[in-house]
C-alpha cells in the first residue's frame, strides 16, 4: 500500500582485495586511547582499590576513571549536562552498502567531536556496521554490569518481510543506532568506558576485537545471569517498586504498540478504499457538462488526501513503533539488572549467614563479607542513580515523541482541511453561459 | 403561470408510526405509517394561523401515488422515491426497514418527494395528488377508478427488452445511454463510500484504545500521569466524534441516491419514448401493408406472397362480390389505420416536445441539486479536519505538560 522501499546506492561487487576495507577510514592518528586516568578524577583512594568482581570471579573493568560509586555519580555534572557543560558529541550518519562476495551489510559514520583528555584528537570519523555496536554494547554490559546500558534496535529482521537495504530500514535504524551512542555519551560512566572510547576511535576495530577475545576466554565466559544459588531474604523496597513499575510499564508500551500497528493498518485499509473512491468521481465528472469541473475538483481532493495519509502513515511506522520498541527491550534489559543485583544481594546475605552461623569469635567483619557489603551497596546506588536519570531520559523522550504522533496527526488533517478549502470556490463557480 | 401548489401549502411529513394490521390475505403485518401534514400559506388575518391537516400513508400508498403519476404523465421525469430496501449499507448501519434510522432517514426522503411534486409545474395540479394530501379514506379507491393500471404498457417492466426502432430520435437514444451511465456511476460511488465510510470508523474507533491505555499507565507514572490521563481523555473524544460524522454523510449519501433513482426515471421517459416510436413505426407498416392489400386486390395483381393468395389460386378465385367486399373492408381499416397514424404522429410530436421541455427543466435541476451536494459534502469534511485538528492539538498540549 505505501510507496515501494527505496534500496540504497550500493558500492557494487567488488572482489576483497580491490576494495579498501570499509572499516580503515582515512585517519591517520595512531591507535589506542590513553588508558590512564586523567588527573582531575583520580578516584579517592579507597573505592580505587577495591576489589570489585562479579559473582562469577569476573574483575569489573575498574581502568576507566569513574568506575561504579554512588558518591562520584553524585559528583558527576551529569545532572547539569546542557550545551555548555557537555565535552563529548558522537553522531551516526551517512549509511552505505557494501557489497562483498561473502556478503553485503550496511556501515554507518560515526564522528565524534570531544575536549576529553581521555581521547588523543579532538575529532574522530570512522566506519561500523551493526555488529560493531552489538559487540560494543556486550562489553559494556560485562564491564558495567550494575548500570543500565541503552538498547540497540533488533538485531534481526524477518527475511522477506522487510527490506534489510531499504532506505526506510536503514534510516530508522540509524536513529536508533545514534540515540544508542548519544545515550552513552550522556552517560557519567558508561560514556568514560574504555571499549566506548576505542568504537569511537579505533580505524581497525576488529583487531581490537580479537585482543579482547583473547582476553575473556583467558578469564571464563562472559557474565550470564547465573540461576539459582542464593536466596533473596528480602529485597528494598525501591527495588521491589521498581521491578513493577518495569513490568507495568513494558506491559503497557507493548498495548501501545499493538494499538498503534492496529491503526496503520486500518488507516493503509481505509486508504485502499479511498484509492478507488476518488477515481469515480472523474468518470462522473466525465459523463457530465456543466458538473464536469466541480466533479473533477472533488476526485482531484480526494486524491491528495490520499498522499498526506500515506505520509502519516509512513512517518507513524518509522518514527512512533521503532521508539516504543526501543523502550520495551530497554526495559527487559533493566530487568535483567535488577535481577544480577538480587543475586549479589543474596551472595551477600548467604555469606553473612554463614559467618553468623560459625559463631566464631572474631573482632570484626571478615574483610569478604565487607567486600559483599560494598558490592550491595555500589550497585544499590549506581542503579539508582541510573534509574533516576532514566526515569527523567523516559519523561523527555515519550513527551517527545507523542508530541510528534499529536504533530503528524495535525499535519495531516491541516492537509486535507487546505485540499477542501481550495475546492470550495470551485464548486460554487458559477458557469460562462453558453 | 399558475403557482405551483408548493408555493400554496405548506407539507410535511412529520411523523411515522410502528402499526400493525392484517393484510390482503388476512395476515398480520407490521408496517409504518408516515403522518402528512399540510397547512395553506395564505394571507392570513394577524395572530391567526392557518389550520393544519392531517393524515397517514404508509410507503405502498406512496408507490401507488407514483406509478399513478408515471402512467398518466409519461413525458415527465417523475420523481423518485426513497429506496424501498436499505442498500448501499455500511456495517454499522441496520439493513432492516423498521430500524429507527432507517424510518428516520425514509420519513425525510418522503417529504422530500411530495415537496418535488408539489414543485413540479406539470404534476403539482393533479387532483389525485391533491387528494392523496388531504384526503384520508376512499383514495385508493379513487385512483383505481382512475383506471391508470390499464394504461399502463407492461412492456415497459421489461427494462432491457430491445425493440427496433428504424428510425430513433438520436437526442433520446444518447439520453438513455447517459441515464445508463449515470446510474451505473452512482451505484459504484455509493458502494464504494459505502467501504470508505466502514474503514474511517474502524481508524477511528481503535484510537480509543488508547484512552484506555494511557489511563492505565498514568497510574504507575509520577510527572507524566496528569498528562497522560488527559490526553488519553481527548483521544476518546477523537473516537466517539466519528458517530456523528459519518451521520451527516448518510444524508450526503441519500442526496446522491435520489439522483441515483431519478436516473431511473429518466430512462423510463427515454424507453416510453422508444415504445412510441415503435409503436408508430408498426402502425405505419401496418398502413403500408394494408394499402398495398387494397391495390391488389383492386388491380388483381399479387406483389406479394400472401395466403389468400395461395388458398384462392388452390381453391379458386374469389367472386368479385367477395372481392368487392374485402376491398371495402380494407378501405375502412385503411381510413382508421390513417387517422390512428395521423394522432399517433401528433401524439408522439407533443410527447417530444413537452419531454424535452420537462427534461431541460430536470437538467438544470440536477446541476443545481448535485453542486449543492458536492459543496456540503466538501463543508462536511472541512468540518471533520477542523474537528481532527483540534483534539489532536489538545492532545499535544497534554503530552507537552508530561
Amino acid at each position: 500500500a505505501a510507496g515501494a522501499p527505496k534500496p540504497l546506492p550500493s558500492s557494487g561487487p567488488k572482489s576483497l582485495r580491490e576494495m579498501p576495507h570499509p572499516l580503515a577510514t582515512s585517519s591517520s592518528e595512531e591507535m589506542g586511547p590513553a588508558l590512564t586516568p586523567s588527573p582531575d578524577l583520580l578516584l579517592p583512594r579507597s573505592i580505587a582499590d577495591k576489589d570489585l568482581s562479579l559473582p562469577n570471579g569476573t574483575p569489573v573493568d575498574t581502568s576507566s576513571p569513574a568506575s561504579s560509586s554512588s558518591l562520584l555519580n553524585r559528583l558527576q555534572l551529569d545532572d547539569d549536562l546542557d550545551g555548555e557543560t557537555r565535552d563529548l558529541f558522537v553522531t551516526v550518519d551517512d549509511p552505505k552498502k557494501h557489497v562483498c562476495t561473502m556478503e553485503t551489510y550496511i556501515t554507518y559514520r560515526v564522528t565524534t567531536k570531544t575536549t576529553r583528555a581521555e581521547f588523543d584528537l579532538p575529532e574522530y570519523s570512522v566506519r561500523r556496521r551493526y555488529q560493531d555496536f552489538d559487540w560494543l554494547r556486550n562489553k559494556l554490559e560485562e564491564s558495567q554490569p550494575t548500570h543500565l546500558i541503552p538498547p540497540l534496535p533488533e538485531k534481526f529482521v524477518v527475511k522477506g518481510v522487510v527490506d534489510r537495504f531499504s532506505e526506510e530500514f536503514v534510516e530508522t535504524r540509524r536513529k536508533a543506532l545514534d540515540k544508542f551512542l548519544k545515550r552513552i555519551t550522556d552517560h557519567p560512566v558508561l560514556s568514560f568506558n574504555e571499549h566506548f572510547n576505542v568504537f569511537l576511535t579505533a580505524k581497525d576495530l576488529n583487531a581490537y576485537k580479537k585482543q579482547g577475545m583473547a582476553l575473556l576466554s583467558k578469564m571464563g565466559e562472559s557474565v550470564k545471569y547465573v540461576t539459582g544459588g542464593y536466596k533473596l531474604r528480602s529485597r528494598p523496597l525501591e527495588f521491589a517498586a521498581i521491578g513493577e513499575y518495569l513490568d507495568t510499564f513494558s506491559l503497557k508500551l507493548g498495548t501501545i504498540d499493538r494499538i498503534a500497528q492496529r491503526i496503520i493498518k486500518e488507516q493503509l485499509e481505509y486508504l485502499v478504499e479511498l484509492r478507488e473512491y476518488g477515481p469515480v468521481y472523474s468518470t462522473w465528472g466525465g459523463l457530465e457538462a456543466e458538473l464536469s469541473e466541480p466533479l473533477e475538483g472533488v476526485s482531484a481532493c480526494i486524491g491528495n488526501c490520499c498522499t498526506a495519509l500515506e505520509e502519516l502513515s509512513e512517518d507513524m511506522t518509522e518514527d512512533f513503533l521503532p521508539v516504543l520498541r526501543e523502550y520495551i527491550l530497554y526495559s527487559e534489559s533493566m530487568k535483567n539488572v535488577l535481577k544480577k543485583r538480587d543475586q549479589v544481594q543474596a551472595e551477600y546475605e548467604a555469606k553473612l549467614e554463614a559467618v553468623a552461623l560459625k559463631k566464631e569469635d572474631r573482632p570484626k567483619v571478615p574483610t569478604d563479607v565487607e567486600k559483599c557489603q560494598d558490592r550491595v551497596e555500589c550497585f544499590n546506588a549506581d542503579l539508582k542513580a541510573d534509574m533516576e536519570r532514566w526515569q527523567n531520559n523516559k519523561r523527555q523522550d515519550f513527551r517527545q515523541l507523542l508530541m510528534g504522533m499529536a504533530d503528524k496527526n495535525i499535519q495531516y488533517y491541516e492537509k486535507c482541511l487546505t485540499a477542501w478549502e481550495s475546492i470550495i470556490p470551485l464548486l460554487q463557480d458559477k458557469p460562462e453561459t453558453k | 403561470m399558475e403557482d405551483c401548489l408548493a408555493k400554496k401549502m405548506e407539507i410535511t411529513v412529520s411523523e411515522a408510526e410502528k402499526r400493525t394490521g392484517r393484510n390482503a390475505m388476512n395476515m398480520q403485518e407490521t408496517y409504518t405509517a408516515y403522518l402528512i401534514e399540510t397547512r395553506a400559506v395564505e394571507p392570513q388575518t394577524e395572530g391567526q394561523c392557518a389550520p393544519v391537516d392531517s393524515l397517514w400513508r404508509r410507503y405502498s400508498e406512496f408507490e401507488l401515488l407514483r406509478n399513478y403519476l408515471s402512467v398518466t404523465y409519461p413525458h415527465i421525469v417523475v420523481p423518485p422515491l426513497p429506496e424501498k430496501r436499505a442498500d448501499f449499507v455500511w456495517h454499522k448501519l441496520s439493513a432492516d426497514n423498521m430500524d429507527p434510522d432507517f424510518v428516520e432517514r425514509r420519513r425525510i426522503g418522503l417529504e422530500n418527494f411530495l415537496l418535488r411534486v408539489a414543485s413540479h409545474p406539470g404534476l403539482c395540479q393533479d387532483k389525485i395528488f391533491y387528494s392523496f394530501l388531504t384526503q384520508e379514506g376512499g383514495w385508493k379507491e379513487m385512483v383505481n377508478e382512475t383506471g391508470f393500471q390499464l394504461k399502463a404498457d407492461s412492456r415497459l417492466k421489461a427494462l432491457n427488452a430491445t425493440f427496433r426502432v428504424k428510425n430513433p430520435d438520436k437526442r433520446f437514444t444518447e439520453l438513455k445511454h447517459y441515464s445508463d451511465e449515470l446510474q451505473s456511476v452512482i451505484s459504484h460511488l455509493l458502494r464504494v463510500r459505502a467501504r470508505v465510510a466502514d474503514r474511517l470508523y474502524g481508524v477511528y474507533k481503535v484510537h480509543g484504545n488508547y484512552g484506555r491505555v494511557f489511563s492505565e499507565w498514568s497510574a504507575i507514572e509520577k510527572e507524566m500521569g496528569d498528562g497522560l490521563q488527559s490526553a488519553g481523555h481527548h483521544m476518546d473524544v477523537y473516537a466517539a466524534s466519528i458517530d456523528d460524522i459519518l451521520e451527516e454523510e448518510e444524508h450526503y449519501a441519500d442526496q446522491l441516491k435520489e439522483y441515483l433513482f431519478y436516473a431511473e426515471a429518466l430512462r423510463a421517459v427515454c424507453r416510453k419514448h422508444e415504445l412510441m416510436q415503435y409503436d408508430l413505426e408498426m402502425a405505419a407498416q401496418d398502413l403500408t401493408s394494408k394499402k398495398q392489400q387494397c391495390e391488389e386486390l383492386a388491380t388483381g395483381t399479387v406483389r406479394t406472397f400472401s395466403l389468400k393468395g395461395m388458398t384462392s389460386k388452390l381453391f379458386g378465385q374469389e367472386t368479385p362480390e367477395q372481392r368487392e367486399a374485402k376491398i371495402k373492408v380494407l378501405e375502412e381499416q385503411i381510413q382508421e389505420g390513417e387517422e390512428q397514424l395521423k394522432s399517433k404522429n401528433l401524439e408522439g410530436r407533443d410527447f417530444v416536445k413537452s419531454a424535452w421541455a420537462d427534461i431541460e427543466r430536470f437538467k438544470e435541476q440536477k446541476n443545481h441539486d448535485l453542486k449543492e451536494a458536492l459543496i456540503n459534502y466538501a463543508v462536511m469534511q472541512i468540518s471533520m479536519c477542523k474537528k481532527g485538528i483540534q483534539v489532536w492539538t489538545n492532545a499535544k498540549e497534554c503530552f507537552s505538560k508530561m
